[in-house]
């Protein structure tokens, strides 16, 4: 069953504490940067309108890191999904990177490898599917939530999580968007 | 396959081969429950404490970040001695606690004879454990200057709610609210009072109207159903406009301003002749009329209601009128202290850590500093006249500071006169962390452990009465003490050591905790104790000369102040020469001067920048994510800016601009940012003493 994540932006203010308790749990170094909240900010002075999104590893069902990788170092876990990158294979060559469309491989300063979220599953420190992520347990609003794609689906409105069933759907990032809500200030639900 | 919240913990504790130690976060004073892991001696992950209704096992990132203090190389590790003199930039030698000690004593007792005890003085912040100095200082050496921040925080909003509703710091029930307006209070962005960033995210997904007012379109404006950018300084007419509205339209809650308020008709009549109508607003306030009287519909008809500000309201010569005015919205509309209003919380019943007899105890002959110089109603000292007590004697000599657990020099406004300040003080003690910018200007540096090193018990900051409890996790950072330590040493040296006998931190815990209803042992066991949480305080009868909500204001009467709130435009007005505003805004993930040292945090925000509307960008020829040049008639500094749409045009806001531009600190800190508290003039609000940061007028250009 795929996992992944549910980011509800209305919830999110981006106070960074998903980030620091992803680097805190994983023993990340300072550089490489697993999750980042990110603010997009459109409209002019006085109709102004914000949203921010808290950003990791989408684990895509087709994941083009993966595809991209010359030596095979990144896997996609067969039982849930989780793409996990062997750092003992990886040359350090930044293609995921390049393939990567939300920027999640981040190439580590000291040994030159890539590295990103892994779904808390870090050797030594893996977290059971069962308990919330880092990220997800420190978050102040309850803005993050993982699990399977299935118990996400169920999460918030019923009809946009059935619609972004997508970890089904080959290729399709395993993230959820609360996308039924408007953008910014102003809407009404 | 669900696991409960209480299981949390331990499970990840196994993973992480750790322990699990109760504890509260002491980064900002909001003082988060926590559990803290702990393998090896060092801090490898902290958890919000799931039980806690502060947290709800939640934690920001600077709590979370907040382990790196206990392991920084940059930290202080003994005392140190100033050995060149004052004024130059600090050099010093490493000396014993007891020399350190016996130093302190000594000049202790050449103050207290010369010019007396009053002449001692005491600032902090962060107060971690405060009090053990409040005993040795107060208690005991007889000055009633025992001072903290508020005059550089929300000093005004405190003043409001003390002359209003006789308390001092009401708290927010967003969780039960309709309808939440808050004037220049950014609840989210700061992110301090995790339940109450939670409590207003949950209260607006059942429905509950938000309507931020704030020339800033800041973290909260972005979450609200409304943002009014108002023009910097001017809340307060708006809040009397929309009391106007309220009133004129009988929209207001009549039984409730009969029985329990004191002055309603005098008020009515006071709007009335000052002519604070919508129209009136419109002009000073940039806010169409229309709007502003649709809000005051809005606000008396949803119920429960809310209006409260914080720092932003302040900050201006008229801060403290602009509070009373926002808070009598509250009044006006009966939306005091029920389910859903500012909440009017209780304490718990916490006593203090030392028990002094009333033999040993020496009453102050003269007023406290604040009442001395004219700010009866000020809740705490006026910060940017203490330069004048000290280098003038005005109103009277001030000789020894104790500067604990903040950093006046990067705070205050007016940088000169605060580091001119130091120069005339016969003794200057830094009780602290790192060797801050203000420890540099000190005789004598006294290296403090941090809340991971040591114990505390505080009242909590949650709606109800509550007790949290700080323990020791790690070993202390080289020979650094903790405050009861330093002031038991101290107090050896003044011959008062028997008022002190504790040999652990669980022996005064137990003094404190003697009349709440949990013991030392399950306090360290759970972490915090919490009681139920009431509402409905103003039919008993409030704290306030009258014992009603004061909109009539017999304290402002007898302290010669003006008996309702006024609208008087701020005293530093924009023109051509420098023709924008300065307001100040914060980071979520940095706390006032205490975080800037942290890779962690820094490496999420590294530096801090002004923020100007691309409407007086495009006039200045400023760019994005350049470089500026930010002027006032006093000072200029180097700052990145950031073109912006969420600010009123005609002022720049400057961010965390007292927290950077460190020159001293530690290796990560130093040299990030600009510092921009020398901007701004010494400026005191008349009534409440608050420090008007923003009555300053800048202009900005592009820099080389």
């Amino acid at each position: 069953m795929q996992h992944g994540f549910y980011f509800d932006h209305k919830r999110c203010v981006k106070c960074h504490a998903c980030e620091i308790a992803c680097k805190t749990w994983n023993e990340v170094e300072i550089g490489p940067r697993w999750r980042e909240v990110v603010k997009i900010e459109t409209g002019t002075f006085p109709e102004v309108q914000a949203m921010n999104v808290s950003m990791a590893c989408m684990h895509c069902g087709d994941a083009p890191c993966r595809n991209a990788c010359p030596v095979t170092a990144i896997t996609k876990r067969a039982d849930d999904g989780i793409v996990i990158v062997d750092q003992n294979k990886c040359i350090g060559c930044g293609f995921c990177a390049w393939a990567c469309p939300f920027n999640a491989p981040q190439l580590t300063a000291t040994a030159g490898k890539m590295e990103k979220c892994n779904f808390c599953q870090t050797p030594g420190k893996e977290r059971p599917l069962d308990l919330p992520r880092a990220c997800e347990e420190i978050c102040p609003t309850g803005a993050i939530q993982s699990g399977s794609m299935a118990k996400l689906a169920n999460q918030g409105r019923k009809t946009a999580a059935e619609r972004l069933r997508g970890a089904n759907m080959r290729g399709f990032p395993s993230l959820m968007l609360d996308a039924h809500q408007q953008f910014g200030p102003g809407s009404s639900d | 396959m669900s696991v409960t919240t209480k299981d949390l913990g331990s499970q990840l504790a196994e993973i992480k081969g750790a322990e699990v130690i109760k504890s509260f976060c002491y980064t900002c004073p909001w003082q988060c429950p926590t559990e803290v892991f702990v393998r090896d001696g060092r801090i490898v992950y902290q958890k919000g404490n799931p039980e806690s209704p502060n947290n709800i096992g939640s934690r920001c990132a600077k709590g979370m970040a907040s382990w790196y203090v206990s392991q920084d190389p940059d930290r202080l590790t003994t005392p140190l001695l100033r050995t060149n003199p004052k004024g130059e930039r600090g050099e010093f030698k490493q000396i014993s606690w007891d020399e350190a000690f016996q130093f302190i004593a000594n000049k202790l007792k050449l103050i207290a004879d010369k010019w007396g005890p009053e002449a001692v003085a005491l600032t902090c912040h962060h107060d971690p454990n405060t009090v053990f100095y409040h005993h040795l200082l107060k208690d005991l050496y007889g000055s009633p200057n025992m001072y903290a921040h508020t005059s550089g925080c929300e000093q005004d909003r405190r003043s409001a709610c003390l002359t209003l509703f006789g308390h001092v710091f009401p708290m927010h029930d967003f969780a039960n609210s309709k309808f939440v307006m808050l004037w220049g209070m950014n609840m989210l962005g700061a992110n301090q009072g995790l339940w109450e960033s939670r409590a207003l995210i949950e209260a607006q997904a059942k429905g509950c109207r938000l309507v931020v007012v704030d020339p800033n379109f800041t973290e909260t404006a972005q979450k609200a159903d409304e943002w009014v950018p108002i023009r910097p300084g001017t809340d307060g007419a708006m809040a009397l406009a929309m009391c106007r509205v309220i009133i004129d339209e009988k929209l207001y809650d009549e039984a409730f301003v009969n029985q329990y308020c004191e002055g309603f008709n005098g008020f009515r009549d006071h709007l009335h002749d000052k002519g604070y109508t919508p129209e009136w607003a419109e002009e000073i306030c940039g806010i169409e009329a229309a709007t502003i009287t649709r809000l005051a519909r809005e606000f008396a008809t949803t119920k429960p209601a809310m209006s409260a500000i914080f720092k932003g309201s302040g900050y201006y010569t008229n801060g403290h009128d602009a509070g009373r005015a926002c808070y009598i919205l509250d009044a006006i509309c009966g939306e005091v202290d029920k389910p859903g209003n500012i909440h009017l919380k209780d304490w718990a019943p916490l006593g203090a850590p030392v028990e002094i007899p009333a033999d040993a105890m020496r009453q102050p002959e003269k007023d406290p500093l604040h009442i001395a110089m004219g700010y009866a109603l000020a809740p705490d000292l006026p910060n940017s006249r203490l330069p004048d007590a000290v280098i003038n004697g005005d109103p009277y000599p001030v000789k020894g500071l104790f500067v604990h657990a903040t950093n006046p020099v990067m705070s205050d406004p007016n940088r000169d006169r605060v580091m001119e300040m130091f120069k005339h003080l016969e003794l200057a003690v830094a009780c602290e962390l790192y060797l801050s910018e203000t420890a540099l200007e000190c005789d004598i540096v006294l290296p403090e452990t941090s809340f991971h090193e040591q114990a505390e018990i505080r009242q909590g900051m949650w709606l109800g009465p509550e007790v949290v409890l700080c323990q020791p996790v790690v070993d202390r950072v080289g020979d650094s003490k903790p405050p009861y330590e330093i002031v038991k040493g101290i107090a050896e040296k003044m011959g008062w050591g028997e008022h002190f006998p504790y040999e652990k931190w669980e022996d005064w815990g137990e003094v404190m905790m003697k009349d709440v209803p949990m013991s030392v042992d399950e306090l360290k066991e759970k972490g915090f104790w919490a009681d139920e949480v009431k509402y409905n305080r103003v039919p008993g009868g409030l704290p306030t000369p009258s014992g009603k909500v004061e909109i009539y204001s017999t304290d402002y009467v007898n302290a010669g102040f003006n008996a309702y709130p006024e609208f008087t435009e701020r005293s530093v007005i924009p023109d051509e020469e420098f023709p924008l505003q300065i307001t100040h805004s914060k980071f979520s993930m940095h706390c006032n001067i205490v975080t800037q040292n942290n890779p962690y945090l820094m490496e999420i925000c590294g530096e801090n920048w002004v923020e100007i509307n691309s409407v007086d960008a495009a006039k200045y020829g400023i760019q994005d994510d350049t470089y500026v040049t930010v002027e006032s008639p006093k000072d200029k500094i180097r700052i990145l800016a950031k073109v912006v749409e969420g600010l009123v045009p005609g002022c720049v806001s400057i961010r965390h601009g007292h927290g950077f531009g460190h020159w001293a600190m530690g290796s990560v800190a130093k040299g990030k940012g600009a510092h921009s508290n020398n901007l701004m003039d010494t400026h005191t609000n008349p009534v409440t003493g608050a420090n008007c940061y923003n009555e300053c007028k800048v202009r900005v250009r592009p820099a080389n």
